[in-house]
């Protein structure tokens, strides 16, 4: 007896405790504090996978954190912006824990592929507040410096594609990518303090959380001042608009506003568009005095195109093995900062590493989630302050999220062999925007998720529901109608995108535990992560 | 030769040390709650106390840029 038990403790230590209870299994619900849901201490893996995450993963990351920081403008500049800016100091610092939630109980391949999409992020988001920080009048006494006068500030579902003519003269930094977006998905703290702001002068509190809090920011004066000119965009939401009225109030410079078009499935809204495009092109060099160059447009879509390719490469293994070695929330948060932000070198860089590991996992039939009970389709937006319950959903009953929304809304290539080939496939592009295509964007695009839910081999479905995006409620009911006619399994995730107050963690993972055991009638697989405190967590 | 032999294991020894504390801060979270407990609130003090603009007194001279009209 006494020999099993400690021949079973060696080879825990050695290859990290199995997954699931029938096996003596991990119950990584234990390793975490009441309430603030900080590690007791962190997860075990196995000697191999726990110094891969210590190594390459947590020092590495901290290490290049720090390198990025010193190569892109510097120590200086980034405690001056973490010193003025509330986003940058209360959110950004504790980052490692985003890398935790999000890669909880993964092991091997999909341990490693996934933490470098993360690593991406990271550096993107780096490079993006260094930029604001060196360039802000406000940290240089008043002062436009010469980056400030090769900066264009734009909407975040503005894709930063359009300013691809100007590669290497003017930077493109979206205002509320970084400020607002990121900060929900690392700390979910620092966003209440926008929409409290927005609401504190009188604006109603039912609009969509992420109109209020893109506004609050700059209601409490925490946006750099970084650029002489900005592009607005309706991001295809009536709530978007009036949070654009109020960046032209508040930011008080020359603006462009890029609408997405309501209906877009249309040749002629398609021509609007088009033409809108190009005068944002006439905007663009008219403000900074550079010319719109064809070459640099067409190389960087080319090199945007390599990077699409790629992308469904790994869906295809995604679609049809057992080999996709990345997890839910890594793939849909890659995949909508790069296809969102546009090409940048780290990109390229992160998806050559990913096809190492993605080519291994094919040839050596690696299955890095071989506790996989369901295949799950993730539709419509997710929550943002729970991006990563894709992951506590696979720990606690093997849902493996395969594939979503958000990585599916631009499903295409940009053609470069002629001008008006181009201007059209941005058009689509721009069309194809992020809560625009297969949110708002009427039945026939929400509606996609039955040919992609074959198409990805999946069985069941996670339905998002924005409970303040007018646009997406009105389309419960014939979801509801649609999974029942087609005898579809799914389960809704009632969310208030980045409001954690709305509904919280908890709630959500109520709702999933209790489909899972009254209609699935199936047993968690750690039931140690059924039920937990972490109502204080970032 | 034995100076040589010193110098090494002292490098041995500090890198030995360095990982094993480093270590410890990994596994058991105390960046986490370095962070969580003392950087966080600290901050959020910070920026609670700041003097703020009052961004509402901004003007709104919507007719101070010329109009952007590109349509040929």
């Amino acid at each position: 007896m006494a020999k099993k038990s400690v021949t079973k403790a060696l080879k825990d230590f050695w290859y990290g405790k199995p997954h699931t209870a029938a096996e003596g299994g991990r119950r990584l619900g234990d390793l975490h504090e009441d309430k603030t849901h900080l590690y007791k201490h962190r997860e075990w893996r196995g000697v191999k996978d726990t110094m891969y995450y210590f190594y390459n993963i947590w020092l590495y990351n901290y290490i290049f954190m720090v390198k990025d920081i010193m190569v892109m403008h510097g120590p200086i500049t980034f405690a001056k912006g973490l010193w003025r800016y509330r986003w940058v100091g209360q959110t950004y610092l504790p980052v490692l824990h985003w890398f935790d939630r999000g890669l909880e109980g993964m092991r091997g391949e999909a341990m490693r592929a996934s933490a470098w999409h993360y690593r991406a992020m990271v550096s993107t988001t780096i490079r993006q507040f260094q930029r604001m920080f060196a360039a802000d009048t406000r940290l240089h006494g008043g002062r436009q410096n010469e980056l400030y006068k090769r900066t264009i500030a734009h909407n975040e579902t503005v894709w930063g594609g359009v300013f691809y003519p100007w590669d290497g003269e003017i930077q493109n930094v979206p205002l509320e990518m970084i400020p607002y977006f990121v900060t929900c998905h690392v700390n979910s703290h620092t966003v209440l303090n926008y929409i409290d702001a927005v609401q504190s002068i009188g604006l109603p509190g039912d609009p969509c959380p992420m109109c209020q809090a893109e506004s609050g920011i700059f209601v409490l004066d925490d946006v750099p001042d970084y650029a002489p000119a900005v592009i607005t965009c309706n991001e295809a939401c009536d709530a978007s608009v009036s949070t654009s009225t109020l960046q032209d109030w508040f930011f008080d410079k020359p603006l462009f506003s890029l609408p997405m078009p309501m209906l877009f499935d249309d040749p002629l809204v398609k021509k609007y568009v088009m033409r809108e495009i190009e005068e944002l092109w006439k905007f663009v060099e008219d403000q900074y005095g550079i010319p719109f160059s064809w070459e640099k447009l067409t190389k960087k879509l080319e090199l945007q195109n390599e990077l699409q390719r790629f992308e469904w490469e790994k869906w295809e293994v995604a679609a049809k093995s057992d080999y996709y070695p990345i997890n839910g929330v890594a793939q849909a948060l890659y995949r909508i900062y790069q296809t969102q932000y546009g090409d940048w070198e780290i990109w390229h860089v992160t998806d050559k590493k990913v096809r190492k590991i993605l080519e291994k996992c094919v040839s050596k039939k690696i299955n890095s989630f071989p506790q996989t009970r369901h295949r799950v389709i993730a539709w419509s937006c997710a929550p943002l302050y729970y991006s990563n319950w894709c992951t506590w959903a696979y720990n606690c009953w093997g849902l493996n999220v395969i594939i979503n929304m958000d990585s599916l809304m631009f499903d295409m290539e940009i053609r470069t062999d002629s001008y008006e080939h181009t201007l059209e496939d941005m058009a689509q592009y721009h069309m194809w925007a992020p809560m625009r295509r297969m949110a708002v964007g009427g039945m026939h695009h929400m509606f996609e998720l039955w040919d992609y839910m074959k198409r990805f081999n999946c069985d069941m479905v996670a339905m998002y529901d924005q409970l303040q995006c007018k646009g997406v409620q009105g389309l419960h009911g014939l979801f509801e109608d649609e999974f029942r006619k087609r005898d579809i399994k799914a389960f809704w995730i009632p969310h208030a995108l980045p409001d954690s107050r709305t509904v919280s963690r908890a709630e959500i993972r109520r709702l999933i535990n209790d489909y899972m055991s009254t209609v699935m009638h199936e047993e968690p697989l750690d039931p140690s992560l059924l039920d937990f405190d972490d109502s204080m967590t970032w | 030769m034995n100076k040589i032999c010193k110098f090494f294991l002292k490098v041995f020894a500090i890198v030995f040390v360095a990982n094993a504390a480093l270590f410890a801060v990994f596994f058991f979270d105390l960046d986490g709650k370095l962070l969580f407990n003392v950087v966080e609130p600290f901050l959020k003090k910070h920026y609670d106390d700041m003097d703020r603009k009052d961004t509402l007194k901004t003007p709104y001279n919507i007719d101070e840029f010329p109009k952007y009209d590109y349509h040929s």
